[in-house]
């Protein structure tokens, strides 16, 4: 266990320094998510709301920073590891794949948690939002949801990435077609019914439901529960299938050669 | 119990193109390699580029699956062992990739002392050891991204031997260095060997081959063209010395014409660069050349004479030739 640690530790550290500290984290976390809010509150102001709709607004902007920042930092990682080498160091090394890539996705997540934080304290500085008459356990135990269901999705697309170079692409091609069924940028229900039964096996959905019912108290609190363990199946569905997934990933790269960038 | 054990080794990777139809394109890069490797042994791979060296050091570092045939290092087989594998074996690949730019030396070796598990305690002792080893203590606490391409290959080694590990696959070391560093990395190599440890070195220069290694398997298309000590690699081809000459290009039919009688008592190579022709002369009866040469030498035709005996590069250019026509 002590082992463990230490390694969490120090892939954690590694993981700040290499990735996080960079222009590139900045832009993620902090001017992606204020453009998004930004132009969030000017389109609501132009729908004729007096009070923007802060869930898909201020709070939208946070979970796009959270979004993108597990989307892109946890696959840029195993991209700039395959260029530069060191991906088949870490693969032959006697630590397996997943375990370092559970600590990096932990570690970009847990980073891209500032922007959640900064988009709540806009809230509070330009729409007066309070915390008062707010169960604060449950609001943390909807946070910790939304980190946990981002690193479940973050851990299982980090295995495509692994899988093929030219996969990528295809994760590129995900981020805003998933951000739609997140239903961070619009509500769910005005997808279309099709839409809305895919987005069931979202766990970000589920996690954003639960955060939403505290946060903005729109829908009833009787709910929080169903979408808390909604969000903990399906996140854990998606862990689960990243474990079984991994094991195909370690043989296909071993036949394949797909480690290196050439 | 062998260190390394290679059995008909192949691996075949397959390219697909196209999106509709797939055209699937199959390109080997290894074929039915096999080789021992005693346990403390020094052993040469040498062969050109593409060869295939790099594709067998990543099948025998468990990189690699290969398609077909076996292979144990230590006893642990290739294929289901390879974790414990993987706790006994260093490696290190040619080139400068393979390290965190933004991170210093020394926090390179802790975060790769904590993949291969090691005790604080020892790795507090070992990675300073490590690089004094390299020459790079007193860099330790510098961005690798500081680093020249011959400091980051030093630097490769010491993470690869961070464990110490049983077996080194060393794949090209000295690329890149420059002579006096290839020089001091040449010496680390042979104190490895001396230490006890089993070394798996691919090289394409010849002298470094010959140089340090016990044994050396010649590899071309993917195939073992042989495998011997240099001594024996050496008597394998026909015995000659090497008559080199330099003339200039002016007088390059003179020596032409000298040299057109003695047909069948040599074998000439030669290369032309800007103001000089220079010819290789092979030949198991190197006095009898040189009598014939003697009035151009007093009449300083030749500018440049040297006779030696055949290096490691006549080996390998004769054996590779011979695969190359057999191919």
């Amino acid at each position: 266990m002590r082992d463990t640690l230490r390694f969490a530790l120090r892939q954690i550290s590694v993981q700040l320094q290499i990735r996080t500290f960079n222009l590139y984290s900045l832009l993620l976390f902090f001017i992606q998510p204020a453009i998004f809010s930004a132009v969030g509150m000017i389109l609501s102001r132009a729908a004729g709301n007096a009070k923007p709709d802060l869930i898909y607004t201020v709070i939208g902007g946070g979970i796009l920073g959270m979004w993108s920042g597990m989307l892109f930092t946890s696959t840029y990682d195993i991209r700039s590891d395959r260029r530069d080498g060191i991906l088949e160091l870490l693969v032959a090394s006697p630590t397996p794949l997943r375990r370092i890539e559970y600590v990096r996705t932990f570690t970009n997540i847990a980073a891209s948690l500032v922007s959640l934080l900064m988009a709540i304290g806009a809230a509070i500085a330009i729409f007066g939002f309070t915390f008062a008459g707010m169960n604060i356990l449950l609001l943390l135990l909807a946070v910790g949801l939304l980190l946990y269901s981002l690193w479940c999705l973050g851990v299982f697309l980090a295995n495509f990435l692994a899988w093929s170079r030219l996969s990528g692409s295809l994760v590129d091609f995900l981020e805003l077609p998933i951000a739609f069924l997140c239903g961070f940028m619009y509500p769910i229900r005005v997808l279309p019914e099709w839409l809305q039964w895919i987005s069931v096996v979202v766990p970000v959905r589920w996690a954003l439901q639960a955060l939403d019912s505290i946060l903005l108290k729109t829908t009833k609190l009787d709910n929080y529960w169903f979408f808390i363990s909604m969000s903990f199946i399906t996140a854990t569905l998606f862990w689960l299938l990243s474990v079984w997934f991994n094991r195909k990933v370690d043989d296909h790269i071993r036949i394949t050669g797909e480690l290196s960038s050439i | 119990m062998n260190a390394i054990e290679a059995t008909t080794l192949k691996k075949v990777f397959v390219n697909r193109r196209g999106f509709w139809q797939q055209k699937r394109k199959s390109t080997v890069a290894v074929e039915n390699v096999s080789f021992q490797v005693d346990q403390g042994e020094l052993f040469g791979v040498l062969g050109p580029n593409g060869a295939g060296k790099t594709t067998t050091v990543k099948m025998l570092t468990t990189i690699l699956l290969p398609t077909c045939g076996s292979g144990s290092i230590l006893g642990f087989d290739l294929a289901k062992q390879t974790v414990e594998i993987r706790k006994r074996i260093g490696f290190t690949f040619g080139g400068s990739r393979g390290l965190y730019s933004r991170l210093t030396a020394k926090e390179n070796l802790q975060y790769f002392a904590e993949l291969y598990a090691l005790k604080p305690d020892y790795s507090r002792k070992r990675i300073p050891e490590m690089l004094e080893m390299v020459g790079l203590l007193s860099r330790a606490d510098d961005r690798v991204e500081t680093f020249s391409s011959g400091m980051q290959q030093r630097l490769h080694l010491a993470r690869a031997l961070l464990h110490d590990p049983e077996v080194l696959f060393l794949d090209e070391p000295t690329v890149g260095i420059d002579p006096v560093g290839a020089r001091e990395l040449r010496q680390t190599i042979r104190a490895l060997k001396q230490s006890g440890k089993t070394v798996l070195l691919t090289t394409h220069y010849m002298a470094e081959a010959e140089d340090l290694c016990d044994r050396i398997a010649i590899v071309n298309h993917g195939k073992v063209i042989a495998l011997d000590t240099p001594t024996a690699l050496r008597k394998r081809i026909r015995p000659e010395s090497v008559i080199e000459i330099t003339v200039s290009l002016d007088k390059a039919s003179t020596i032409e014409q000298l040299i057109k009688p003695l047909d069948g008592k040599l074998r000439v190579e030669s290369r032309v660069t800007e103001n000089e022709h220079h010819y290789s002369l092979y030949t198991p009866a190197p006095e009898s050349i040189l009598e014939a040469l003697a009035p151009s030498l007093q009449a300083k035709v030749i500018q440049g004479l040297q006779v030696r005996n055949q290096t490691m590069e006549d080996v390998y250019i004769a054996l590779i030739g011979e695969s190359e026509r057999d191919a």
